[in-house]
């Protein structure tokens, strides 16, 4: 739908701020559509379950089609709530992709660090966003299950390269010990531009900003 | 590394994974990686703290339910010992939707597929396809890599390289070679998966076949390249909220939700992880007889169910993990109770001639004869990726990105055109309101009456969420909630934001502006409710109904149900006004001027609250 972002007019007309008893100061609450791309079974769900809930599944279930979920962080003056689409990694559901990655502000591309063709897949998911997303989109590569570096493929140095050629922001994670996973995520928050406004005018605005009402206080710190 | 190396390493990886599985787990002691094969508890759970629960199950099955079981056995058992009669013909329907007992699917799944008379028109085929995909196959790493993670929790599949796990393998396997144009779907290791509950392999895996290819079930269409039975399905899927929940589908469309978000495993797997088993099985069981349209009516009849709990949530993330994940762990309704409602579905759907979307086009059929064997092409040999995607799946993408246009196009015009209300909208669009809230009747405002008292809004909010924000704007809530009835509404109470510079009134102010930075309330925090003066509702004792001047099809009977009562200065607090909600769930109008700004469900129980 419509893209978004922060939007100081929209603090202006949150109707939750000021008014609720217990409201704490006034921060500027800016969402963004997170989109998760990576080849089939490199940990993309298990990235977002930790970071959303904090859990761990061995065998996490296969995603079909793709899986939407929010999460709220806080950083000094601002909160980002993520809307965060978890897609199916095999190809025959690549089709649908872009229609997650349309409009989407950021992106993290996941690979796993003990499987060399998920990273030149990963390559390949940059190079399309690269081309198709919105130019400004902030993508972040994840070198993913690196609990699991005895059997590690792709060595550290060479993805930080690649990172660094593409501008991508770069960090080996682990959704399984939760390395890494919340800082990525932080990460991408700090680099998303939070000043621009305006962003949430087109027609789901009102949508948005009734939805950046009820930041979730429980994943808020405060 | 050239391409020679790369087929070699290609063939390789397959027939490593092919070993794995056909040595099986008791050949692979001390060589499955323990993060392939964690340890399962069978009664309790450990949670994110580290605390271990306790969750055994409830020994709660009745026992009369058992001796329902058993007596439905016997009928069955007889039963199929006459399959082909008349008279099973006849009592077949109803027993289908009574459920078939679970002890005899295994035998009677077999039956309704016909599973026997495709396996014995194609003898060895299976092995056949085997020993093909063995060799051949280029779906084995995905197959491999799902089959891991297939229903861990089921005693069949928690131990990697079990039994059951290998015959999953092996059903796709086969299946991949079988039907090349599919070869293999992620989704399709659900079906095998629950099929191979109740079948051996060789049965599963005709089982699939006949799912697939059978123009009864016709899955074929869903899982080639660009999906093209989905997207017919989904059409066909919103066209039925348009007609019968529209205001559901403007819910949904509100909040961006395609209908591909929220519906997919139902049409993909049957409900398998989006309902309770229990309720899976007895859908499974009608889908097995009745076919694809059972689909159709099982997503109508669950989104029927819950529509009001759904017109609540106000975020897709709420909506969707409601759709997904709650109904998976607690549907709310008996069994039961959800199969008599998707009959009545079905029965509704038929009457308005949208039970079924139609024949299936030709390209959502099978154009490869089934079973003979294609060499598949280098770039699949590899497992390389398409450069770019093929027409089809141009097609599939530009029709989603088509489909949530065209929502958000007509959410846009319906927010403009709705000068005043939805059910006129939904009249002029020739549109069966079904629910639509114009049950509720008289028009009457009372924001020119005697008490003024200012609150913080958020008692209303007592056991809920989002209301009071909602209720807070009544501009956006004019252009955003599909809720008004004709104009009219009862009322009660009305409230309005105090404000410290004049404004336009809801009457003056254009209904269809999107923007809420035009209503900016300057002091927001203090919202002013107007309540008839009432002396004789001194206190509680003398609680007093507000009546509305009349009903117009609201119950008559029980005007006392509608709501609100004043009872300032009742004995405890001065200048309290007491706000009660009778017991059963009922909407709430709240109107200014003799409009409606909002309506909701209040879920409490009899709540009371004071505003002080």
């Amino acid at each position: 739908m419509s893209t978004n972002g922060c939007n100081d007019e929209a603090m202006a007309t949150n109707r939750s701020g000021a008014q609720r008893p217990n409201g704490a100061p006034q921060t500027k609450v800016c969402q963004f559509k997170l989109v998760l791309l990576g080849e089939s079974a490199v940990g993309k769900s298990s990235l977002v379950l930790r970071f959303v809930k904090g859990q761990f599944h061995e065998y996490q279930e296969s995603t079909i089609g793709a899986a939407f979920l929010t999460q709220t962080l806080c950083l000094d003056d601002t909160t980002v709530k993520f809307e965060i689409w978890d897609t199916a990694g095999q190809e025959r559901y690549h089709s649908l992709a872009p229609m997650y990655y349309r409009g989407a502000q950021a992106a993290i591309v996941v690979y796993d660090i003990t499987n060399q063709d998920t990273f030149g897949r990963a390559k390949n998911w940059v190079k399309e966003l690269q081309r198709q997303a919105s130019p400004s989109i902030v993508i972040a590569l994840a070198g993913n299950k690196s609990d699991m570096a005895a059997k590690r493929m792709v060595e550290f140095d060479e993805a930080q390269a690649y990172a660094d050629e593409n501008g991508l922001l770069f960090m080996e994670t682990s959704a399984k010990t939760a390395m890494n996973v919340n800082d990525i995520f932080l990460a991408i928050a700090n680099k998303l531009p939070k000043s621009e406004s305006g962003g949430g005018s087109a027609a789901g605005g009102a949508r948005r900003l009734a939805d950046g009402d009820q930041p979730r206080t429980s994943t808020c710190c405060k | 590394m050239n391409e020679e190396a790369l087929l070699a390493r290609a063939s390789e990886e397959r027939e490593r994974i092919f070993q794995r599985y056909e040595r099986g787990r008791e050949n692979l002691v001390g060589q499955i990686d323990p993060w392939e094969d964690p340890e399962f508890e069978d009664y309790h759970k450990t949670d994110r703290y580290g605390f271990i629960h306790d969750e055994r199950l409830p020994r709660k099955t009745a026992p009369q339910k058992i001796n329902v079981e058993v007596e439905r056995e016997k009928k069955w058992v007889k039963m199929l010992a006459s399959w082909d009669s008349p008279a099973t013909k006849e009592k077949l329907h109803r027993r289908i939707y009574k459920g078939i007992p679970n002890s005899l699917r295994i035998k009677i799944w077999c039956k309704l597929l016909d599973v026997n008379r495709i396996k014995s028109d194609n003898p060895g085929k299976y092995q056949e396809m085997l020993k093909l995909a063995k060799i051949w196959s280029t779906d084995v790493r995905q197959i491999d890599s799902d089959v891991n993670r297939q229903f861990r929790e089921h005693q069949f599949y928690r131990e990697r390289y079990s039994e059951k796990q290998c015959s999953l393998f092996n059903v796709l396997c086969a299946y991949s070679m079988y039907n090349t144009e599919v070869g293999y779907c992620q989704g399709m290791s659900g079906l095998a998966g629950v099929l191979l509950m109740y079948m051996d392999e060789e049965d599963a895996f005709w089982a699939l076949a006949i799912l697939l290819s059978e123009k009864k079930y016709n899955m074929h269409g869903l899982y080639i390249e660009g999906f093209p039975k989905l997207t017919r399905f989904l059409e066909h899927h919103d066209k039925i909220l348009t007609k019968f929940m529209p205001k559901l589908k403007f819910h949904f469309d509100k909040y961006g939700l395609d209908a591909i978000l929220y519906s997919l495993k139902w049409y993909f797997v049957c409900f398998v992880e989006r309902v309770p088993f229990s309720l899976c099985l007895r859908v499974w069981d009608i889908f097995l007889h009745d076919g694809e349209r059972v689909i159709t009516a099982m997503a109508y009849t669950i989104l029927k169910l819950h529509k009001k709990a759904i017109m609540k949530l106000n975020d897709m993330d709420l909506i969707v993990n409601y759709i997904q994940v709650k109904l998976h762990k607690d549907f709310g309704y008996e069994d039961d109770i959800v199969i008599y409602n998707l009959e009545r579905s079905m029965e509704e759907l038929k009457r308005a001639k949208l039970d079924y979307p139609g024949l299936p086009p030709p390209n959502e059929l099978p154009k490869r004869q089934l079973g003979v064997f294609i060499e598949p092409d280098k770039k699949s040999k590899i497992g390389q990726r398409a450069e770019s995607f093929s027409d089809t799946e141009k097609h599939a993408r530009a029709t989603v990105i088509l489909r949530r246009e065209k929502a958000a196009v007509e959410l846009q015009e319906l927010r403009v055109s709705q000068s005043d209300t939805v059910s006129e909208h939904s009249t002029v669009a020739g549109v069966r309101c079904e629910d639509s809230l114009s049950v509720l009747g008289s028009r009457r405002s009372l924001a020119d009456t005697s008490v003024t008292s200012t609150a913080d809004l958020s008692v209303f909010s007592s056991g809920r969420s989002h209301a009071p924000e909602n209720s807070l704007d009544t501009h956006s809530n004019i252009s955003d909630d599909a809720t008004g009835s004709d104009g009219s509404g009862i009322c009660g109470l009305s409230i309005q934001r105090a404000m410290s510079t004049p404004r336009q009134t809801v009457h003056s102010t254009p209904r269809g502006s999107p923007h809420p930075s035009s209503v900016s309330p300057t002091s927001e925090d203090v919202v002013r409710i107007h309540v008839t003066y009432s002396p004789l509702a001194a206190s509680p004792s003398h609680l007093r109904p507000v009546s509305p001047s009349k009903y117009k099809s609201y119950d008559v009977q029980k005007p006392t149900s509608l709501g609100f009562y004043a009872t300032n200065g009742s004995t405890n607090t001065e200048n309290t006004i007491r706000i009660q909600v009778p017991s059963e769930e009922l909407l709430t109008p709240i109107v200014d001027s003799g409009r409606i700004i909002t309506q909701r469900y209040i879920e409490s129980h009899s709540g009371i609250y004071d505003i002080k």
